[in-house]
């Protein structure tokens, strides 16, 4: 008899701890524990901890901490599987079964909250009868093919069973094969490899929230899939590589292109939206082959979205490898870096004051970014502009808690309520949505959203389309006034497109105006912030703090004789907004937008290729290091404003880039803080000054520019070249068959 | 461990410092002249051997500007210790220990001088 | 017979049934030592007919409301409710009516677990009628035959607990029972015997019944739960107890059916009547299905601590062939391990005994099998059950099984080495224990009583096939 119940109707295991269920157990289960930790240490007061032992050595723990937690505790690590501290316990692998002395069965350490005095036996003959047990059923259907796994050398299966598992196997039975599944361009499975650890399908509805794979069959047959074979439609999909143990989930841009202990490891920055990520550049022989995360509690935990992980073959592809110039025939023509800077000096040495200007795009760092401002305001001109618009009407950019995510990402984790304006967090900063979602998950925050209606994989009430819904909660008439009213910890997050339209003065003084009231309501102390501004762009933050003018207006008003783009490719300014005879120079990695517009073209550096400063939408200044060499003649851009200087006659002050930081420092200290939030906190001020903003909101409904998952993937110069996102973008609107390709092995 | 110190012991004491090989300065340009000599003598069959596209007077004339070149040094030690390592390259020389390539490095221009200035660096493309 | 202990491995020094509440010998140190005091009895079964609780076992009178009434269901089940939970708990206490589903874990202390103040949750009472187990019969006929036993017990078992509702979780295939069950549910309604102030006690009470779909694993009390919250069907970690967070995150206790039916008996005739039955901790009476090869197999209600033969022979018609032909039973449903016919002479049927002669009462099916019978094979059978009902959850479970059942097939041919016999015996170990459920314990077993037992059959087999098939000679002179 079949079990149509297990085979079909429910695809997936809800984690036991279920948001719908019962909020109050939630603080019982071990999963939670977790979870809570932060709050929990928070709490805990010494005369409620509870004395067990580890292999006979006392350790004071908080009651509900988990055996595994109590031997981590004592320095003791426990094998695992299944286990993943962010993720729900499924407690189905086994492996970290532990002997209790005076318990008659062992118990798996990862699920089993600790009882006083118990002593945990982690090295007993049971303890290791145990585990090696568990290894033999797991490799006993697990194929030898390690030499073309591309998991070899980071396979926890692997690791484990060279420390517990036995020599020699004696499964001669057939061994177990499965059919791999077409889960889209990036992930790639070998589903024979899989141990049914389940890490992948929590990731999925848990972290993810898309509750697309799931477990179907039972018993011998049971298999990790979609089901009905479709893509993994998911921004984090990526990150089940990361957490899978085995090698049954890798990466399909890197399958068999390089071994983890070839390769060399640089500790580096995201800069594909405001976000920041960690990441880790596994490079070889002067050659991105992957992008790894790295750990970072406060911005990406151990995440990064897909555009992160995927989008570095676009770092191969349509550089700008040399300098060029346009010639008689509107031809670029490489040349060389003499010839060509003499050129653009030439052009800023032949007008002065603002008739030269200059835009700076969404990837520039900030040394570039203080350099070219130093090297026009020698020239006399202040005509520097970012392409992003930001209201200046009210306090503008002047005040610095006005265009940052003031609470921080993390700073969600302990928000009640969430007001969203105009933004899909989702594919705009991927992990700021994870951690929304991880609030709405542990933490019973509500979220609400004005703008477009999107999936944001948790559930919000939708307060209205346009403007219109934000200054009636403004002025206290909408009924969601009274919930924000209410609210412990009120957060407000205004979306940077939405402050791109007409009306942007007028939506951010009403935002203002709502986390004003939000904050004076709910009577939480100062350092609670509840305005945030969540950019999309990485170098937004360090433009605004270096003082460039946001938006392009002024140049469209003043066209300038020689036009300046450094990395300039969101197609803010075309040849048609400037007079006939202006002289553009474009600067940056990618000949992507601003590039084919140019009379010069500078090729820059991208950000695996130099070691460079961004702040990122909370205000925290981060370094990208040098991973690879840029390609060709490509150099540091900061480098080439500098070239240019010396050769316009207004040499800049600095050769080096510590010269160039310390500079940086001299204009915002901030900028140099690595791995610091600068404090900023005039949100009353800045109301005030937004009461003078007279501007009506419009109607049309705010429209965040990535609506759905296939805008996310190319967003930028660097995904734009990308194949792997353009394939993302086919296997979104075609289906995953669209770019199957024949398996390799 | 004992003998360094006692040999520290022994420079602090007394100035006299150990000669390599010659006792004063006449003996050790006596070696360095038996040393040209060899050289003067061995450059043709050089040029024969390692089937060199120059002339043995091309040779000789290297030979001279090498000497010449460390003219200045009038510490017998230093010069012991070139004319040691002029020895040793003379005997891979003879020996054919050597390639073609090392011995045309001895007429090898002398590298050019890494750039200091930001612009040359700039334009030459390395770092500093 | 000295012959066929050769091989016996040492003794296991624990109970076969490690129960998940913990040590229930100590436990039932604090129990009323009232039945203790008792003369002890010796002499177990035969069962009079006044002391039957299931009346109707053989669907001979009506199964309906009237018919029932008639037997004296719901005779002053008013007065009982309304003698509260104390006073029902301390009954079933002094019953010492041990759970029938399988562990036997005492029930007055499992009712009383949910006795904790409320924080606001309702509570829930869920019926355990996914009766699967291979040999095990019994729920059905009560839930056939006599439904309004099993509701009327979902009403003093809920009212002991004070749970707000009953979910009785039935068996897929068990198609005529939840029909019947359904059919006595809606009289009870109407009779207003559930629902809103059940029998006019003031008590509100529902009884819902929920259709499985089949899957063996859905008879664990926590895949019960899961599948009866719309997932799929597999264990729980445990802790948290269903106690504690059952179905839809509440206190939760799971009962096999029988357990439940038996509870307004209990009330009824009081809990010193039903201890009267049986050995101590052992007491009260049993529904026993007896099938395999025997002349009539039947199920039956019996005394508790009847000698398996008794049983047999009263009731069964005796072993097809007579009593030498005997070559073992399984003694309580296909999880417990085999036991041969020497241990079958004296053994009585009762937890305790059984757990000496290290089997397990379990569900009390009792499989009897003559010498006409195949033990590898039958016992492969049984782990092929296993392994097809094996939720895949977890891994010793999910691969050993399937291990074993391989194997097993094997060794029914005889196409293995001995070697491989200790190697059945360490992997059924690796299983045991190991696993979040019962079922790799359930799935162990059987393969444990058949090494146990049986190794010199195994060992003729594998002997057997190698002389049929002997190594193939090289086809080429080696020089």
């Amino acid at each position: 008899m079949m079990s149509p119940l297990c085979l079909s109707s429910s695809m997936l295991r809800l984690p036991v701890v279920s948001r719908s269920l019962f909020p109050a157990a939630i603080t019982k289960g071990g999963a939670a524990t977790t979870n809570n930790a932060r709050t929990a240490t928070a709490t805990a007061a010494a005369s409620n901890l509870v004395e067990v032992f580890v292999d006979g050595q006392p350790v004071m723990v908080e009651p509900g901490t988990t055996v595994l937690q109590a031997c981590e505790k004592v320095g003791m690590q426990i094998p695992r599987f299944c286990y993943h501290e962010r993720l729900s316990v499924a407690g189905n692998c086994r492996m970290c079964l532990v002997e209790i002395e005076k318990v008659p069965k062992p118990v798996a350490a990862c699920a089993m909250p600790v009882m006083k005095g118990w002593n945990i036996l982690t090295n007993s003959d049971k303890t290791r009868k145990a585990r090696e047990g568990v290894m033999e059923f797991l490799l006993a259907n697990h194929p030898l093919d390690c030499p073309i796994c591309d998991q070899g050398g980071e396979c926890d299966l692997q690791d484990q069973s060279m420390q517990f598992g036995s020599d020699r196997s004696r499964f001669t039975e057939s061994k177990r094969a499965v059919e791999d599944k077409n889960i889209g361009p990036l992930i790639k499975t070998i589903m024979t490899r899989c141990i049914q650890c389940t890490r992948c399908v929590r990731f999925a509805s848990e972290i993810a929230g898309v509750e697309d794979l799931g477990t179907t069959g039972r018993g011998n047959d049971l298999q990790i899939g979609t089901y009905v074979e479709k893509m993994f439609m998911s921004e984090l999909s990526g990150n089940v590589i990361d957490i899978c143990p085995v090698g049954a989930l890798t990466s399909k841009p890197y399958a068999f292109t390089a071994r983890p202990w070839e390769t060399r490891k640089t500790e580096s920055i995201d800069v594909l939206d405001a976000v920041g990520s960690n990441i880790v550049v596994s490079t070889r022989g002067g050659e991105v082959m992957r992008i790894l995360p790295r750990l970072n509690e406060d911005i990406n935990e151990e995440w990064i979205s897909d555009k992160t992980r995927f989008a570095y073959d676009g770092l191969k592809r349509q550089r700008l490898t040399q300098p060029m110039v346009k010639n008689e025939s509107g031809q670029l023509v490489p040349t060389t870096w003499e010839d060509v800077l003499t050129r653009v000096a030439g052009a800023l040495q032949g007008v002065k004051g603002n008739d030269v200007a200059a835009v700076v795009g969404g990837l520039v760092d900030a040394e570039a970014l203080i350099s070219l401002k130093d090297l026009l305001n020698c020239l006399n001109s202040d005509n520097l502009c970012t392409e992003e618009v930001f209201p200046m009407a009210g306090a503008g950019s002047d005040l610095r808690s006005n265009y940052l995510l003031n609470t921080g990402i993390a700073g969600i984790e302990e928000a009640d309520v969430l007001l969203l304006v105009g933004t899909n967090p989702r594919y705009e900063a991927p992990l700021f949505n994870a951690r929304i979602r991880k609030g709405w998950l542990h933490n019973e925050l509500q979220v609400a959203l004005v703008g477009k209606e999107v999936d944001l994989s948790y559930t919000y009430d939708h307060l209205g389309e346009s403007a219109k819904a934000l200054q009636e909660i403004a002025s206290g008439t909408h009924p969601f006034s009274q919930v924000l009213a209410k609210a412990k910890h009120p957060v407000v997050v205004v979306g940077s497109s939405c402050l791109q339209r007409e009306d942007g003065a007028a939506i951010m003084a009403a935002v203002s105006t709502i986390a004003q009231n939000a904050r004076v309501s709910s009577g939480v102390e100062e350092t609670w912030k509840v305005l945030n501004v969540l950019h999309r762009v990485a170098s937004q933050v360090a433009a605004l703090d270096l003082g460039y003018k946001p938006g392009v207006d002024t140049i469209r008003k003043n066209p300038p004789k020689v036009l300046f783009l450094l990395g300039a490719d969101a197609d803010c300014i075309t040849r048609q907004d400037l007079p006939k005879d202006s002289f553009i120079i474009y600067q940056g990695h990618h000949g992507d937008v601003g590039a084919p517009m140019a009379d010069i073209i500078l090729p820059g550096a991208a950000y695996t290729e130099k070691c460079s400063t961004y702040v990122n939408t909370e205000g925290r200044a981060q370094q990208t290091r040098v991973a690879v060499s840029p390609p060709g003649m490509a150099r540091e851009d900061w480098k080439i404003i500098r070239a240019i200087s010396e050769l316009v006659g207004v040499t800049l002050p600095y050769d080096t880039l510590d010269e160039v930081r310390d500079r940086l420092a001299e204009v915002s200290p901030n900028l140099v803080r690595y791995d610091d939030v600068e404090e900023a906190n005039y949100f009353k001020q800045a109301n005030e000054l937004s009461k003078a903003v007279n501007q009506a909101v419009l109607t049309e409904p705010l429209v965040p520019p990535q609506l759905t998952v296939k805008d996310f993937y190319m967003t930028d110069p660097i995904s734009r070249a990308s194949q792997t996102m353009a394939k993302c973008v086919k296997a979104v609107t075609e289906g995953a068959q669209a770019v199957d390709e024949p398996a390799i092995c | 461990m004992a003998s360094t110190a006692a040999t520290r012991a022994a420079a602090g004491a007394a100035k006299v410092v150990k000669p390599i090989l010659s006792r004063d300065l006449d003996e050790a340009k006596r070696r360095v002249r038996e040393l040209y000599r060899a050289w003067y003598r061995e450059v043709p069959n050089t040029v024969a051997v390692f089937q060199l596209d120059i002339s043995t007077r091309q040779g000789r004339d290297k030979v001279r500007e090498m000497f010449d070149k460390n003219k200045h040094i009038t510490d017998p030690r230093v010069i012991d210790m070139l004319v040691i390592k002029g020895k040793m390259e003379l005997q891979e020389t003879i020996h054919v220990w050597k390639q073609k390539t090392h011995i045309m490095r001895y007429f090898h221009e002398s590298e050019e001088p890494r750039p200091t200035d930001f612009l040359s660096k700039f334009y030459r493309g390395h770092d500093p | 017979s000295a012959f066929m202990y050769r091989h016996v491995r040492p003794a296991r020094s624990k109970p076969q049934f490690q129960d998940t509440y913990g040590d229930y010998p100590a436990l039932f140190k604090s129990l009323p030592l009232c039945h203790q005091l008792k003369p002890k009895k010796t002499k177990f079964g035969p069962l009079s007919d006044q002391d039957r609780i299931f009346t109707n076992l053989y669907g001979r009178h009506d199964w309906r409301l009237k018919g029932a009434l008639k037997r004296g269901d719901w005779y002053k089940t008013k007065e009982i409710i309304l003698k509260g939970t104390d006073w029902i708990l301390n009954e079933v206490k002094i019953s010492g009516l041990r759970g029938r589903g399988g562990a036997g874990f005492p029930t007055g202390m499992k009712w009383s677990f949910m006795n904790r103040p409320s924080d606001g949750r309702p509570k829930y009472l869920v019926v355990n009628a996914d009766e699967g187990e291979p040999g095990t019969c019994k729920d059905r006929e009560i839930m056939r035959h006599d439904p309004h036993k099993l509701i009327e017990g979902c009403l003093v078992a809920g009212r002991a607990m004070g749970a707000r509702a009953a979910y009785i979780y039935i068996r897929g295939e068990f198609y005529n029972e939840s029909s019947n069950l359904q059919v006595a549910i809606n009289e009870a309604y109407e009779a207003k015997l559930i629902g809103k102030n059940a029998c006019g006690s003031g008590y509100d009470f529902d009884v819902f019944v929920m259709r499985g779909a089949g899957a063996y694993i859905c008879g664990e009390e926590t895949a019960l739960i899961e599948s009866l919250e719309g997932k799929q069907g597999k264990p729980r970690l445990k802790p948290p107890f269903p106690a504690d967070i059952g179905v839809f995150g509440c206190p939760t206790t799971v009962s096999n059916v029988e357990t439940v039916a038996v509870a307004p008996a209990i009330c009824r005739r009081g809990g010193a009547w039903f201890a009267s039955f049986g050995k101590e901790r052992n007491s009260g009476t049993k529904l026993f299905n007896i099938s395999g090869h025997v002349n009539t197999p039947c199920t039956v209600e019996e005394e508790m601590s009847i000698p398996l033969r008794e049983l047999i022979d009263r009731h069964a018609g005796g072993v097809r062939g007579g009593w030498d032909n005997l070559l073992g039973v399984i003694p309580g449903g296909s999880s417990t391990p085999i036991i041969p016919r020497h241990v079958c002479d004296d053994v009585l049927m009762d937890f305790d005994d059984l757990v000496r002669a290290e089997t397990a009462l379990g569900t009390a099916a009792v499989i009897v099998m003559d010498k006409s019978a195949d033990v590898i094979r039958a016992i492969a059978r049984l782990v092929e059950f296993y392994k097809h009902e094996s939720c895949g959850q977890c891994t010793p479970c999910r691969e050993g099984v399937d291990w074993m059942d391989k194997m097993m097939w094997r060794f029914v041919r005889g196409e293995a080495a001995v070697s491989e016999i200790d190697m059945i015996w360490e992997l059924s170990k690796q299983i045991e224990g190991h696993t979040i459920c019962a079922l790799g314990d359930g799935a162990a077993w059987p393969v444990q009583g058949l090494v146990r037992h049986f190794r010199p059959v195994m060992e003729n087999r594998i002997g057997q096939y190698n002389k049929a098939n002997p190594p193939r000679e090289p086809e080429i002179e080696m020089i």
